[in-house]
């Protein structure tokens, strides 16, 4: 490992953008903030994103990592110990820097700091905190600021941090706790679990009893948790020796001693607990990577699925792993990554947070993968026609959202218009329907659009050829545009 | 012999057709008679009577508060985006759906199975659209003085909802955002309230002017490209959420 001192800011920034490029979220949304005099910035809930680099991803935040040094040793991670590469590290004020300059002049919409671990999580998560402290409390920044939570830290600095960040996200790495068992020797899903479950509580308002470094327990909390505490923390239903997790128990990797000199190493930078009350106004999210495991679709979506309702996130990404290390356990370097997948898993994760599906509707044991022609929603109705076609002047919002061509902007916009008009196709177009793809499973006063056959196989060839194209470039020229559908990763754009 | 079409001319600024609105309707001319037009954009027709609406600031603000109490900031909203659209259907359909307005209520703005209703949407869905786009990807500059400077090109009439944005985000900057499209200007002082003003054409080329030493465009071009991963190339999804016309001014494509 060749850690570098003296490096331009330009080389260090290319270094740590580099290595933090792998991260999925470059989101800025979840939270709307007014600007507010002596201070730089504002927050838009819809997320806005800045720019597009030429993988078609969204750049909203300045992406960074903290440090690419690291003493764990991951085997899909670029950054791994065993990786002969050049680290080197910011300074705090290097990034205030950063981060102020670019937001003024409108490239970014606030900061993303990840970081490798240097000596130990705590300490690692200190220097961050040193960092954020000095951007929000010196430098007034006001803008986004989404920040990794690195399992194994101490409770009380995560909670610091929540109360500097708009969101945290703690990477769920792999999607089973078994993947993670056979790639990250140093994780276990039992510390990952760990912070989501604090900071989940922290947004509800509960802090409490927290346990200390030098033993004490603070409770800051009044009245009772919002949510009582689960003994069971399976993810994935399927059981797979996972121990319940819990807030109160010691840390795995170090010992007290090292632990508590570095929290006393960071209070002489930064020693004061923030001034402010709202922990992650924009919630947290987490992120899994897809296809470094042989995990099917379904243990995907039920592991988000369990992740939403148990933890309450605001998204989970998936990452299309992209192979650069050469292991015996992973995918052989120079592997496609499996884009198209990706695409579908998005797919279906929308499904599960704004259209009401469950999983289970979606796969099951027996159909364990979604389908790589179709969407999973056009799949679904195609197996669900007995529901179909449904009148467009009649039917409930819940079941126009399961219409394929109809999302949840139009979905509003026809239970809005029905209220005083009688809706046609034509009023249908100009609200936004997509009707090649609706026509099918609609009709408009008792009529459909065109004559047409309910019929799977007819209605799946037709839809087919209307794919076509785009799932082919997908998977053989990955010219796609990046989930046009549900556009994903940058802000929401109105439709 | 059918009467003559009778055709308003106003100035293309929401106040100017806010008044021209209040002009026409208290006229009481039958809708399919009237049409409202912005002056600069109109050709003259034959058989028409024309009348020249006077700007009247009094006019516009009774149009804006009566829309606002009877019919709710939503329409408002809706009508005054709307007439920030470059396209020159805009003030018929801002008066249609006021006729409807004043009828149904606030419930108008739920009504897309009208005509008008659908098209005001549209002509506001385009204007929020690309003033998004700019809040996206317009670009500041250092002028040598420590104002910021952009520029910009926009279809829709956009400074308004940008000068909104920048100045609730930048209170403590001056800065300045040139409209080069339609020749006028945004200007914010530090803490106070923003202005726009109408320039001529030489003046706003006169003003644009950024520093030479371009220190952080230098650095945000290494992060630009350091920052995408090569194995997930798609330059076709790039120009699809970052289109050809936005990036005139944007550093990062090499301006």
């Amino acid at each position: 490992m060749t850690i570098i001192e003296d490096l331009s800011i330009e080389e260090k920034l290319t270094i740590l953008s580099d290595s933090a490029k792998y991260d999925v979220a470059c989101t800025s949304s979840g939270v709307d903030r007014k600007g507010k005099a002596g201070s730089m910035g504002n927050t838009a809930a819809c997320g806005i994103c800045h720019s597009f680099a030429a993988d078609g991803r969204c750049i909203s935040l300045l992406k960074i990592l903290y440090t690419n040094e690291c003493i764990y040793d991951c085997k899909y991670c670029v950054n791994r110990r065993s990786n002969d590469t050049l680290r080197t590290s910011f300074t705090p004020e290097e990034i205030c820097e950063l981060t102020m300059q670019f937001y003024r002049r409108n490239y970014i919409e606030g900061l993303f700091l990840s970081s490798g671990i240097r000596k130990n999580p705590t300490q690692t998560m200190e220097e961050i905190y040193t960092a954020l402290y000095l951007l929000r409390e010196v430098h007034h920044f006001n803008g986004y600021i989404h920040v990794k939570a690195i399992p194994g830290a101490d409770p009380q600095i995560i909670e610091w941090i929540g109360l500097l960040a708009d969101r945290m996200s703690t990477n769920l790495e792999l999607p089973t706790a078994a993947g993670l068992k056979e790639l990250a020797p140093n994780k276990t899903r039992k510390t990952i679990l760990m912070p989501m479950r604090q900071i989940q509580r922290g947004i509800q308002g509960d802090f409490g009893n927290i346990q200390r470094i030098d033993g004490s327990r603070e409770s800051i909390s009044k009245g009772e948790p919002a949510k009582p505490e689960k003994e069971e923390e399976n993810l994935e239903m399927i059981p797979s020796g996972l121990q319940p997790s819990d807030l109160r128990e010691r840390l795995l990797y170090q010992d007290d001693e090292e632990m508590l000199s570095s929290v006393k190493e960071h209070r002489m930078v930064v020693s004061s607990k923030p001034e402010r009350k709202q922990f992650v106004p924009a919630g947290q999210s987490t992120q899994m990577i897809i296809g470094a495991t042989p995990e099917n679709d379904y243990q995907i979506m039920t592991v988000a699925q369990a992740l939403y309702r148990q933890y309450d996130l605001k998204r989970v990404f998936y990452s299309a792993y992209i192979a650069m290390n050469d292991d015996s356990k992973l995918p052989a370097v120079g592997t496609k990554p499996p884009l198209l997948r990706e695409h579908r898993l998005y797919q279906a994760d929308w499904l599960l947070r704004y259209y009401g599906f469950e999983a289970g509707e979606l796969l099951t044991e027996e159909q364990p993968n979604f389908n790589v022609y179709l969407d999973p929603k056009c799949e679904w109705a195609l197996r669900h026609l007995e529901y179909f076609p449904v009148e467009i002047n009649k039917a409930t919002y819940q079941m126009l959202l399961r219409v394929p061509g109809i999302g949840v902007k139009s979905a509003r916009r026809i239970v809005g218009a029905r209220k005083s008009t009688v809706l046609n196709f034509d009023a249908l177009k100009r609200i936004g329907v997509v009707l090649k793809r609706a026509h099918y499973f609609i009709t408009c006063n008792g009529k459909m659009m065109y004559q047409t056959k309910i019929d799977e196989d007819y209605i799946t060839r037709r839809i087919l050829e209307l794919d076509r194209r785009k799932n082919w470039e997908l998977d053989y020229d990955v010219t796609f545009k990046q989930l046009s559908l549900f556009d994903d990763f940058c802000g929401q754009r109105a439709k | 012999m059918a009467e003559n079409q009778v055709i308003y001319l106003c100035e293309d600024t929401p106040d100017g057709i806010f008044t021209a609105i209040y002009d026409a309707w208290a006229a009481h001319l039958p809708l399919e008679r009237l049409s409202i037009q912005v002056e600069y954009l109109h050709e003259m027709q034959l058989f028409a009577d024309y009348v020249y609406v006077q700007t009247n600031l009094d006019k516009a603000v009774k149009v804006a508060r009566s829309v606002n109490g009877k019919i709710g900031r939503q329409a408002y909203d809706m009508i005054y985006n709307a007439s920030l659209s470059y396209e020159v259907d805009k003030i018929d359909a801002v008066y249609h759906f006021l006729k409807l307005g004043f009828c149904y209520g606030k419930a108008v703005v739920d009504m897309h199975g009208q005509d008008a209703v659908c098209r005001v949407f549209e002509l506001k869905r385009n204007v929020w659209n690309e003033a998004h786009s700019f809040r996206e990807f317009l670009r500041f500059h250092d002028s040598d003085e420590g104002i910021l400077i952009a520029r910009i090109r926009p279809k829709n009439q956009v400074l308004p909802i940008l000068a909104d944005h920048f100045s609730d985000r930048f209170p403590e900057e001056n800065f300045v955002i040139l409209d080069e499209a339609h020749t006028m200007a945004v200007f914010h002082e530090r803490r106070k309230q923003w202005y726009l003003a109408p320039l001529d054409k030489e003046v706003l080329e006169g003003i644009w002017h950024r520093k030479e030493s371009a220190e952080y465009e230098k650095l945000w071009k290494s992060f630009f490209h350091s920052i995408a991963i090569p194995e997930r190339a798609n330059y076709k999804c790039q120009r699809n959420m970052c289109a050809l016309r936005y990036r005139d001014y944007m550093i990062e494509f090499g301006m």
